[in-house]
């Protein structure tokens, strides 16, 4: 019972830290937004190519939107938990009488909020200009359902790296792993139309399933083994990641 | 006689071949104002970071207030309280946020948390600052309200690691009351220092730790006394050509005192100080080498701490400055 005390109040820690200053969430719903709206707008014209489906290249590019939206909220988990360590605040936690365990898990659920949190914005921002939500209200929840799982396995990642290194420039170099995670997926063209090696590591890449999901989710309706891999991927991915917290926590504080 | 709150057997500390603790053994009273004393590097931090469960020691035995550190050690964290040498708060939290926090994570309902920061601002004067984020406040107010964090859950124990460097004289001062009153208030301080003025002015124990080893136990008086008389300091210029001083003054005192050289400084240690000085003034200016400046004062513990490891925890401080770490020079 102690423990789901100690975890509430580091969560609401963590919400915090990752929300101030207000300021500083900008630049995270000013990408998803910025990219949304040029690349939507640059490559309109690959809907004329045979086979591509979709009559709208801003309704297929809305689920990269919203994939973005879940990278950036969840990138700074990382170098918000470097922080702590650097300024040793992350040692008064540790020298306090409590579970060890609720500082990574009140983190995590603090960043599945952000992640949620940040998601709905950009689904707003997609909705007016233009973009669709086929599955509805119960479409918006699964997507902040999935956004809260990704977006947990994703700041695992950054987490572990400040961990591991306690370095902040290490920690921030995490950034670039976004880059290929979001580009090397069916971001900018449906995955029939890919081919070669590039088809082979889009299909290897974890982060594909999560937008192919969202795009189910505001694309083409409930397609349940679309959107069941999506949630499979996001929790598979989160076990490892977050196995990787947990074993960076222990050898960084035996 | 007070029970022991610290008993510290055997501690040893290595990463991988160096030592940063070396066999240290010792022990602190319930009540007691403790200070342990040594240059940066000397290994004060890793002994308090092990003490207060931070870190693993390699070997040895350390309880607080009756608790093994390793096999009870959220015990151990209840009875203590620990401002770190760089304060640690929460940059973007109040005053009051941080103080909240750490209450709830030390056991104290919402409410006892809340009013118990409440309490704690006023006491160390941050009242009208306590809303505010921390990332607002001086170095002298950010030191005090972490303070006030490690006494949140009224801890029987409170490691203090440099709780004033950094800190302007006026900060200092403010600091040092406020510690005395929580020692007087029944709280056992222990506190690593490189500043012999305040472990003089604050401690009733001590412990000079160099090089990972204790050298030294003691009172300030017994440590003090022990020096054997007055301290005269002599200043020379750059110019002087000291082997020559050296071998000169030691012929002066003769079996009279003792002496010890730190670059451009002497100190000479006496019960014969005053009636010393002419003579050593005479000297001195036959080889035309007259100091700039001369002193007698009363042995310091900074004159203990030379006289015991023959040299100034300056030379150390100088020496980190210009990037070398004295401890790895010393075991080269």
């Amino acid at each position: 019972m102690r423990l789901f005390y100690e975890i509430g109040y580091l969560f609401v820690r963590g919400l915090k830290q990752s929300m101030r200053p207000t300021a500083a969430i900008i630049p995270s719903l000013f990408m998803p937004a910025f990219f949304f709206i040029i690349n939507s707008a640059a490559f309109a014209g690959l809907t004329l190519l045979p086979g591509f489906g979709s009559r709208s290249y801003l309704v297929f590019y809305a689920p990269v939107a919203i994939l973005m939206a879940i990278f950036f909220s969840s990138g700074d988990a990382g170098i918000d938990m470097v922080v702590d360590i650097t300024s040793g605040y992350f040692d008064k936690l540790m020298i306090a009488p409590i579970h060890h365990i609720a500082i990574v898990i009140g983190k995590l659920l603090a960043v599945g909020l952000r992640a949620s949190v940040q998601t709905s914005i950009v689904i707003a921002i997609v909705l007016l200009s233009g973009g669709t939500l086929v599955t509805g209200f119960a479409g918006f929840l699964v997507i902040l359902a999935l956004g809260c799982l990704f977006g947990m396995a994703w700041s695992a990642i950054g987490m572990s790296i400040a961990l591991l290194t306690r370095n902040q420039r290490a920690t921030q170099s995490s950034f670039i792993l976004f880059f290929p995670f979001t580009f090397i997926t069916t971001s900018q063209l449906p995955l029939h139309l890919l081919h070669g090696w590039y088809r082979v590591a889009v299909q290897l890449n974890p982060a594909t399933y999560i937008l192919e999901a969202l795009r189910a989710l505001t694309n083409s309706g409930w397609k349940w083994d679309v959107i069941g891999h999506g949630f499979l991927v996001a929790l598979a991915t989160g076990i490892v990641t977050i196995s990787c917290v947990m074993f960076s926590f222990r050898r960084t504080y035996p | 006689m007070a029970n022991c709150i610290v008993e510290v057997q055997d501690l040893v500390k290595r990463y991988g071949e160096n030592i940063a603790v070396d066999n240290i053994s010792f022990s602190v009273s319930e009540g007691d104002f403790f200070g342990f004393l040594g240059p940066n590097g000397a290994g004060k931090t890793t002994t308090m970071r092990i003490l207060a469960t931070l870190l693993r020691k390699t070997s040895g035995s350390v309880r607080i207030d009756g608790f093994d550190v390793d096999r009870q050690a959220n015990e151990v964290r209840r009875a203590i309280g620990f401002a770190m040498q760089d304060t640690s708060l929460d940059n973007l939290a109040s005053g009051y946020e941080n103080l909240q926090l750490l209450g709830v994570l030390y056991g104290l309902s919402p409410r006892e948390a809340r009013n118990r920061a409440k309490e704690l601002i006023e006491l160390v004067g941050l009242s009208k600052v306590g809303g505010h984020w921390v990332n607002s406040y001086s170095g002298g107010m950010r030191r005090r309200l972490d303070l006030a964090g490690t006494l949140m859950h009224h801890p029987k124990l409170l490691f203090l690691d440099e709780p004033t460097q950094g800190l302007d004289p006026q900060a200092r001062r403010m600091i040092w009351d406020y510690l005395r009153r929580l020692n007087l208030e029944g709280s056992t301080v222990f506190l690593t220092t490189h500043y012999m003025d305040e472990a003089d002015t604050l401690c009733r124990d001590l412990a000079f730790i160099d090089r990972g080893k204790i050298v030294r136990q003691g009172t300030p008086e017994q440590l003090k006394s022990e020096m054997g008389g007055d301290v005269i300091s002599l200043t020379f210029g750059q110019n002087v050509e000291m082997q020559n001083v050296e071998g000169k003054l030691r012929t002066t005192i003769g079996d009279l005192g003792s002496m010890t050289v730190n670059d451009h400084l002497i100190r000479i240690t006496s019960p014969h100080a005053k009636e010393l000085v002419p003579h050593l003034i005479q000297d001195l200016n036959a080889i035309q080498s007259a100091p700039l400046s001369l002193s007698i004062s009363q042995a310091s513990l900074e004159d203990v701490f030379v006289k015991l490891v023959g040299r100034s925890i300056l030379d150390d401080e100088a020496q980190l400055i210009k990037g070398r770490d004295p401890f790895v020079e010393g075991r080269r």
